[in-house]
């Protein structure tokens, strides 16, 4: 499976109803070890409107990590994704060129440490 | 105990792989899931480049577009992308460091091949090779 088949999927509710699309895919660092590494796994998926403005990366740091300004920026940008939510990979059903959430109500997208 | 967390597209797409002499190997234009079979969520086997990774991420006419012509340019030696195994990675940094030169990645057919047989007979073209 290759990642231009995850990124930019419709994403919808449990009923059916439209909650935007794949914008990124959350990694954490703890599968099988490959070569120095653990590998990369699949933990959630970022999901949203406002593609280019998420990939600013504003949406995904909280106020005490570098990427605070410029303010101006920050503030439009963080405007523009305040939509962005966070659906776990536990919670999501890949059909027919679609995601499905398992549950309506999703969380903002927790900060990257 | 949870291992550090990274978004593809911010971390990952799009950066630059450098081999150990710190001579550009390319792009991450797309990578490989490996999604195992006890229903486990995937995780990223390796990291895929050049033309043919990049247009289907690119999509619609402009991608189909771009995969046709490196087909073609091919000659059909090459049923895929560029891909670089994760267990060769050595640094997850601005850039992505590889243990392995270019060289012998040999993940870009086509330029070793231009450069081989065109730019590297024009005249003046000395420092042309690999």
């Amino acid at each position: 499976m290759r990642s231009a088949e995850l990124l930019g999927l419709p994403v919808v509710g449990p009923a059916g109803e439209d909650l935007g699309k794949v914008l990124d895919v959350r990694l954490v660092q703890d599968g099988p070890l490959l070569g120095a590494f653990a590998a990369l796994r699949v933990e959630g998926l970022v999901v949203g409107t406002r593609r280019m403005a998420s990939r600013l990366g504003y949406d995904r740091f909280d106020g005490q990590s570098d990427v605070k300004g410029p303010w101006l920026v920050a503030v439009c940008v963080r405007y523009l994704t305040r939509h962005t939510r966070y659906l776990p990979w536990d919670a999501a059903e890949l059909s027919a060129g679609t995601v499905r959430s398992r549950v309506r109500d999703l969380p903002r997208v927790p900060p990257i440490t | 105990m949870s291992g550090r967390t990274r978004d593809l597209g911010l971390h990952l797409l799009d950066r630059q792989i450098v081999d150990p002499d710190g001579h550009a190997v390319g792009r991450v234009d797309d990578v490989e899931l490996m999604v195992p079979e006890d229903g486990s969520p995937p995780y990223v086997i390796a990291m895929l480049t050049g033309p043919q990774a990049l247009g289907p991420r690119l999509g619609g006419l402009l991608g189909r577009w771009v995969v046709f012509w490196s087909h073609a340019l091919s000659r059909g030696s090459e049923a895929g992308p560029g891909r670089i195994g994760m267990e060769l990675v050595t640094d997850f940094g601005t850039d992505i460091s590889v243990s392995r030169t270019r060289l012998e990645l040999g993940v870009h057919a086509n330029e070793d091949r231009a450069r081989d047989y065109l730019v590297g007979r024009l005249p003046g073209a000395r420092g042309a090779e690999r």
